[in-house]
């Protein structure tokens, strides 16, 4: 065998050895808390530990869905998400539209505060608001908590749809507008269909940037009624003792499930998202 | 300029400009309104209100608090040099690693690819997975990795390799702050990952290839190809980065909660912390600022030092 070869097939060896690592390296978590949340209380503290459980205990499973809100919790997680979606899309891509497309002083202003806005931590916003929104009894109100979800979420989408904007080219405007179609009309019948698949990752994004928001529900919410997920998973591991660490790994396994699907599912298009925005910049 | 109206044969061309509508009138601002609106509501207001708080005695409790600048010379009493040193460590090691790590799992997915190994999927999807895992669920799985006894895993894998099997990995306040940081590493290396890989599908192949033909070392095409195209995403991802680190809390709070004592309370912990654990709103807000000034001050100086590095390379 010519070196080069042998080169060719240590190198690729080399890159196997690495990928298996990374991939043991981030999934090993995931796959212990799994583990874990199959196992019995015994086997929890059971030294050395066990890598898989002796018998599966589903009914762990079971006695979460039953006992904890952990229903509830995702539904209200899910309500939360689809507002936000559904608002911040819409909010976004029409922002996007009117600075990729429309001449006017303020445009450069408005974009640098979009930037800017990305710079603050959700934290100082809702403690700044908390008192009025006491004052004004928004507390424990999904309206208000959406809302605050959208501003958080809309900078960044304002600004990856602007750079999608740019690719769209501008002779479909001006045909449309020679054909005297209304700017509203162009919005509507020519760059929204024309951007779709820039929705589609904005709106994948936003479902994953709103399912792990924590810090808004965690200061806007004190109704427990009305937790998401994250609030809900949480609870489980501030009340449980230590023997229900099995609980609250097999929480911890509920709430992951649905974003890692659509992740999975909708991985090309959150890394056609995050690509383009950083290539353009 | 249109590309029609210069193709157009010109009997029909002034049959188009007869129908092209007069100039037409803009309003943008009425587009923005509902954006404008709702970024004055939450971000305008809230920084304004927390620059006042911070100027004012309030609390929780009781409503406003006359104006004083005491909660501006509490900063040092309440431990502003600690929290700041504590915070300097988790981003500055967050940042140096998740870079480090994040660009060459890039660099080897890439030059998998090319190679069609098979598995490279399977290895972006594990390291893509932890990011979009919520922050508290990231929290409360370290906590479940770093049970502190002879039946926790890592304290079990440490024994494995020779090391202690009863590591106190969040209750020794110098040990959880390390233990604090690497579970972020885990998080957030896979946002420095998915823009460099981005970064790297742009560089261009025929290049890298002629350069190995001519003899040159992988290093050197690293040095002198690679890392000079991937250059912008690079400083965007530093700065996502930082901010992302500087702001994190959720994760924080579901390990550590700030602790043991205030160990692992980095600047966001501690506004919440003063806030809603102590109902010291002044002070609070004094810190909040301090947190936004730090995010203001690091991205300009990013900014300044790139923008100077431009100037003497150009």
């Amino acid at each position: 065998m010519s070196r080069p070869i042998v080169r060719r097939r240590v190198t690729s060896g080399l890159l196997y050895v690495g990928m298996a690592a990374t991939t043991v390296f981030f999934l090993f978590p995931l796959l212990w808390v799994l583990s874990m949340s199959l196992k019995s209380p015994a086997e929890l503290f059971q030294s050395p530990p066990a890598l898989l459980p002796q018998a599966w205990a589903w009914d762990n499973y079971t006695t979460v869905l039953q006992q904890s809100p952990i229903i509830r919790n995702t539904l209200n997680s899910l309500v939360i998400t689809a507002g936000t979606m559904v608002l911040s899309v819409a909010l976004a891509t029409v922002s996007a539209y009117v600075v990729s497309r429309m001449d006017f002083k303020g445009s450069k202003v408005y974009e640098r505060a979009i930037l800017a806005c990305q710079m603050i931590s959700p934290v100082i916003l809702v403690v700044a608001l908390y008192p009025v929104l006491v004052k004004l009894s928004l507390l424990n109100s999904y309206a208000s908590l959406i809302l605050v979800y959208v501003a958080v979420t809309v900078p960044f989408l304002i600004w990856f749809m602007r750079g999608f904007m740019e690719t769209i080219p501008r002779e479909l405007d001006e045909a449309a507008m020679l054909d005297g179609c209304s700017r509203f009309g162009l919005f509507v019948r020519i760059i929204v269909p024309a951007a779709r698949s820039a929705i589609v990752s904005a709106a994948v994004l936003t479902a994953v940037m709103s399912w792990s928001q924590f810090v808004i529900p965690f200061i806007m919410l004190d109704n427990s009624d009305l937790f998401p997920i994250s609030l809900g998973v949480l609870n489980l591991q501030s009340t449980g003792g230590a023997t229900t660490l099995q609980y609250v790994a097999a929480g911890s396994v509920i709430s992951i499930v649905p974003v890692v699907v659509i992740f999975i599912v909708f991985q090309r298009w959150i890394l056609g998202a995050l690509t383009d925005g950083a290539v353009k910049g | 300029m249109t590309l029609t109206a210069k193709t157009v044969p010109r009997t029909r061309a002034a049959r188009a400009n007869a129908r092209r509508p007069r100039p037409r009138r803009d309003h943008p601002y009425l587009w923005l309104a509902p954006s404008i609106v709702l970024l004055v509501a939450v971000f305008a207001y809230p920084i304004v209100e927390i620059v006042r708080l911070s100027f004012t005695g309030a609390n929780l409790v009781g409503a406003n608090g006359d104006y004083t600048l005491h909660s501006w010379q509490a900063l040092g009493a309440q431990g502003l040099g600690s929290i700041l040193g504590i915070t300097v460590f988790f981003v500055g090691l967050s940042i140096v690693f998740q870079m480090l790590l994040g660009f060459f799992i890039a660099l080897m997915l890439v030059e998998a690819e090319k190679r069609r190994l098979v598995g490279s999927v399977v290895t972006r999807t594990a390291v893509m997975t932890a990011w979009a895992i919520p922050g508290v669920i990231i929290g409360i799985i370290w906590r479940l990795l770093y049970q502190e006894s002879d039946s926790g895993i890592l304290n079990y894998l440490s024994s494995l390799v020779g090391g202690s099997s009863n590591i106190p990995f969040l209750s020794d306040p110098h040990v959880a702050l390390v233990s604090v940081t690497i579970a972020n590493i885990w998080r957030g290396t896979a946002l420095t990952m998915i823009l460099c890989y981005a970064g790297l599908k742009t560089v261009p192949n025929d290049i890298v290839e002629a350069a190995h033909m001519d003899g040159a070392a992988p290093f050197s095409v690293l040095r002198n190809i690679i890392l000079p195209t991937v250059r912008p995403v690079l400083v965007v991802n530093l700065i996502i980065v930082t901010v992302e680190t500087l702001n994190t809390f959720d994760m924080i709070e579901a390990l550590t909660a700030g602790g043991p004592g205030t160990s692992t309370q980095v600047l966001a912990l501690s506004v919440y912390n003063l806030v809603f654990g102590q109902q010291r709103l002044g002070v609070g807000a004094a810190f909040g600022v301090v947190l936004m000034l730090v995010n203001v001050v690091v991205v300009v100086a990013y900014l300044v030092i790139i923008n100077r590095g431009e100037r003497t390379r150009a």
